[in-house]
Parts: structure tokens; C-alpha cells; sequence
């Protein structure tokens, strides 16, 4: 039996007294991957800042490696292991991008990105470019290699496929395969079946701020698709 | 010839001060978006230093650390006390700094009573430039606060913790988001924004008649120049300080005093009327 990376258990929350997002409960297993879909404003990013501390919950507790969580300073969440990159406001735009990748260590050396510059060489040729002069697929890639590349065992992804090219959504699915292999975990929120039918081992459907349907196992698409169409 | 070296010099001596003085406000403010009325309280405690440092009869670059360790105390406190939980709420900010400048000032009343007090010129004398005898001690300032604009600027533009409060002003959701510690790197910028205030007290303080109330003027010019030059970038407030600075001096030179300031103030009020960000806005 894998390891129980992140326990979400009966998480409510919103804004203010509006609750968008109701009782759900998942659970991340070491080095797999967790996929949620569904349609435009059913909660899917309310859900993800719930579980990052950018909103307060209304109920329900998020453990990570057992200790709750919910709780701590957003900022304490990267220290213990948890990546995040949000759906908007993704780049700091009057950063260059080097700066972007940097300036959350101690040294402004960019060693640790190799890896993600052989799949996205566009990346490093722009690093002294201000971040908010790249286009929206562009800033989506330096979030995503951000988030993939530092020292965490968590992942969270809100969306990270949105105005990316489809060449480097494939390239996108295969770091987090080969991450996955390196026993990270990843919670990734996306409307596109396909990226998360590249590696994800569970997919749940959100709608109306519920869990509708989730799904362990490869052969989802025709239970998704089925169902959003409804 | 000589009259226009001699404006000149004052020209950018006034700029100077003035720009030093708002420096603390503008990063507060412009960074922050704290609105501190207890800016000048720290401008009146770095004087207040300089008055005890020569009180104890030793040298009176002693002022300098001294004025900065008092208003980084009082800062963090401060910023510890009551600050912390108001960010993003600019008018509360405004209301409880100003109750904190009274308390500040009758604090200082307490111990210092409201008499004037007086720091003696530590470097008397002029010194010849552009053919005028020109003090001293404004040359030495001038180059000081040089010194400081620069030091900051570079501070701000390339060390790593310039680089994250420039991150946390823009986006402080995704800098939370990737382990940077907001709450505390506010707190630093806080206490490095009213530090440079105490520094510019001590510095000024062998020019003014220090009193419990002269926090006051110094608040209002600031806010003046932050108005005129606008917020959240150096150039805006060098200009501000330049065109405040370079009002007052004309038309004090050609009218007085009062022309100088009322001068001041039309200004403000047309810019808050005409162009309320000022010439240079940040976003």
C-alpha cells in the first residue's frame, strides 16, 4: 500500500458565507496523480485554494502526511511540500523570468531547471524578458516549470493547460509522468480529458461545488464525457 | 551668476531634504499601502536622538545609529502592535497611526517637555563652490542623502530581498504561494520605511528648532510630494520632492514664506483635483 500524501476529509468553503464548494473528500496516494474536471464555475479552483490556504474552509480538515494542515500560513505550506500554481495571476509580470524561477532560493542559479528547459527551450531563451510580456500559454509554462521544479512532493496544478499550445501539453504530461515516477504526487485541475487521461490515476468530476463522480483506473473518458454532457 | 549658484544649490539642497523625509512614507505607502500619519513622529524622534546624543556630550555622529535603532523599535513595535492587522485597510491605517503620532508626541512632551531645543551645527563654516560660499554641512548633507537614495536603490533592485518585496507588492497571493513570508517582509519593509525617517530627523535636526510638534510639517510635505510625484516608484518621487522643493524656494525667494507654502498647497490641491495619481503611477 502507497503512502497517503494529502488527505482531503469533508472540505466546505467560499467566500464569506457563499459556499462554493461542498463536503468533498479525496485522497492522494505517493508518486500518483489525482485529476479533477468539470465545467466552468462548479468550484474546481475554489477547491484548490481551499486545500493551499488561500481561503479560509468553512468544515472539513486537509492533512498532509497525516498532520492537518488547514490551519498554517499559506507561505508554511511550500516548506512543508507542497507546490502550487493558481490559475490567474500566475507570473509576477514586472519580474523578468529569471527572476520568476529565482527568487525564491537563496541563489539566483537556475541549475534546477535543466530538465524542464530541454522540453520548453523557449523558456530559457527569454530569461531576462519581463515576465508580463510573454503571451498566456508562455506565462502557463513558466508557472507549470516553476511548480514542477522545486523540492516538493506535492503538486498542485490549477488549470495549467489553459492557452498552451498542444505540442507542449503533450511535453506537459510527460514531466509529470516522469516526476510521478520520482514518487511525487499531483492534484491537477483541467477541462481537457485528454492531458489528464495521460497520467492521472483518478479523476473526480465536480459540479455545483459536489463531487459527482470519481473514478480510479485508466478508462474514464466515457464516463466523463457521458456525464458532462448531461 | 552668483545669485543663480546660490539658488541652484538651494534648489537642490531643499529637493534633497525633501525627498530624504518622504523616502520613509513613500515605501510605506507606495509598498504597503499604509498610511502612516506617524510618519513625522519618527522624523521628530531621530531629532529628539541627535538633542540626547549631544546631551551626553558625545560625538554627534553617534546621532545617526541611535536615531535608527529608536525608530525601528518604535516601528516594530508599531508594526507588531496595530499595523499587522490592518494591511489592505488604508483608511484604518490612517486612524490608528494617527492616534499613535498623538501618543508619540505628548510621549516626547512628557520627557522632553515642549520647550525648542537646540542641536548645535557639528560642521560650521561654508566652503567654496560655483564661486559662492555655500554651508557646509548642506554639501555634506546633500552627499549623504545621495548616499542613502542610492544604497536603497540598489538594495531594492538587486538583492533577493528587494526582489521579493517587489514580488509580494505585485502579487502577494502567489508569493504566499511559493513560500515567501509576507507578514514578516512586511515588517522589514515597515521598519526599514520609518528607519529612514528617524535618520532624516537626526540629519536635519542641526537646522530645525526640535519640538515635540515638528513631525507635523514634515508629514504634510511628504504627502504633498507623494501627491504631486506619485506612488510606488523612485522617479515619482524625486520629482515630486524636485517640483514641491522647487516652488517653495522661487517663490519664497521672490515673495516669502507664506507664498512659498501657499504656493505649495495649490499645487497639491490641483494635482489631487486634475491628476490624483500623480505623474508617475505605478500598474
Amino acid at each position: 500500500m502507497t503512502e497517503k500524501v494529502l488527505e482531503v476529509d469533508n472540505v466546505s468553503g467560499g467566500y464569506g458565507d457563499l459556499k462554493v464548494v461542498k463536503e468533498i473528500s479525496l485522497d492522494v496516494y505517493e508518486g500518483s496523480a489525482n485529476g479533477v474536471t468539470g465545467r466552468n464555475g462548479v468550484g474546481k479552483t475554489t477547491f484548490l485554494k481551499l486545500i493551499c490556504g488561500a481561503l479560509p474552509l468553512l468544515g472539513g480538515h486537509v492533512r498532509l502526511y497525516g498532520r492537518i494542515i488547514n490551519r498554517l500560513p499559506s507561505h508554511s505550506l511550500f516548506q512543508l511540500g507542497i507546490s502550487y500554481a493558481p490559475q490567474e495571476s500566475i507570473v509576477f509580470d514586472g519580474l523578468t523570468v529569471q527572476e520568476n524561477l529565482t527568487l525564491h532560493y537563496s541563489s539566483s542559479n537556475l541549475d534546477r531547471y535543466t530538465y524542464v528547459f530541454k522540453k520548453f527551450p523557449r523558456l530559457k531563451d527569454r530569461l531576462q524578458q519581463k515576465a508580463g510580456t510573454l503571451s498566456g500559454g508562455e506565462k502557463k509554462l513558466l508557472s507549470f516549470s516553476r511548480a514542477v521544479s522545486e523540492p516538493t512532493n506535492l503538486v498542485i496544478l490549477d488549470e495549467p493547460t489553459e492557452g498552451v499550445q498542444s505540442d507542449n501539453i503533450i511535453l506537459m504530461a510527460q514531466v509529470i509522468n516522469e516526476e510521478k515516477v520520482k514518487g511525487r504526487s499531483f492534484l491537477i485541475v483541467d477541462q481537457n480529458i485528454t492531458f489528464l487521461e495521460a497520467f492521472s490515476d483518478r479523476v473526480h468530476l465536480f459540479d455545483h461545488g459536489e463531487q459527482t463522480y470519481h473514478t480510479d483506473g485508466p478508462n474514464f473518458r466515457n464516463d466523463i464525457e457521458k456525464r458532462i454532457l448531461i | 551668476m552668483e545669485a543663480f549658484a546660490t539658488f541652484l544649490l538651494n534648489f537642490v539642497y531643499v529637493s534633497a531634504i525633501l525627498a530624504l523625509v518622504a523616502l520613509g512614507l513613500a515605501m510605506v505607502f507606495g509598498l504597503l499601502g499604509v498610511m502612516n500619519m506617524a510618519h513625522g513622529e519618527f522624523v521628530m524622534l531621530g531629532a529628539y536622538s541627535a538633542y540626547v546624543v549631544q546631551t551626553a556630550q558625545i560625538s554627534f555622529f553617534w546621532a545617526i545609529p541611535l536615531a535608527i535603532f529608536v525608530s525601528a523599535i518604535f516601528g516594530f513595535l508599531i508594526e507588531w502592535s496595530v499595523i499587522r492587522h490592518l494591511y489592505n485597510r488604508a483608511f484604518d491605517t490612517l486612524l490608528a497611526t494617527w492616534g499613535l503620532a498623538i501618543l508619540i508626541r505628548k510621549g516626547v512632551e512628557v520627557v522632553f517637555t515642549r520647550d525648542y531645543k537646540s542641536v548645535n551645527q557639528v560642521v560650521p563654516g561654508t566652503v567654496e563652490l560655483f564661486g559662492v560660499n555655500y554651508p557646509a554641512y548642506r554639501l555634506i548633507l546633500i552627499s549623504i542623502i545621495i548616499c542613502i537614495f542610492v544604497v536603497l536603490l540598489l538594495w531594492y533592485q538587486r538583492s533577493k530581498v528587494g526582489l521579493r518585496v517587489r514580488a509580494m507588492v505585485q502579487n502577494p497571493g502567489l508569493a504566499a504561494a511559493i513560500g515567501i513570508d509576507i507578514a514578516i517582509l512586511s515588517r522589514v519593509t515597515f521598519v526599514i520605511g520609518v528607519s529612514t525617517a528617524g535618520l532624516a530627523g537626526a540629519l536635519l535636526a542641526p537646522l530645525v528648532r526640535v519640538e515635540p510638534y515638528i513631525g507635523l510639517d514634515y508629514l504634510l510635505s511628504s504627502f504633498f510630494i507623494l501627491v504631486v510625484g506619485g506612488l510606488g516608484s523612485i522617479e515619482g518621487l524625486l520629482i515630486g520632492s524636485t517640483i514641491i522643493g522647487g516652488t517653495d524656494a522661487v517663490i519664497s525667494t521672490i515673495f516669502d514664506k507664506t507664498a512659498g507654502y501657499m504656493s505649495v498647497l495649490i499645487i497639491s490641491i490641483l494635482f489631487l483635483w486634475l491628476r490624483p495619481d500623480g505623474i508617475f503611477y505605478r500598474r
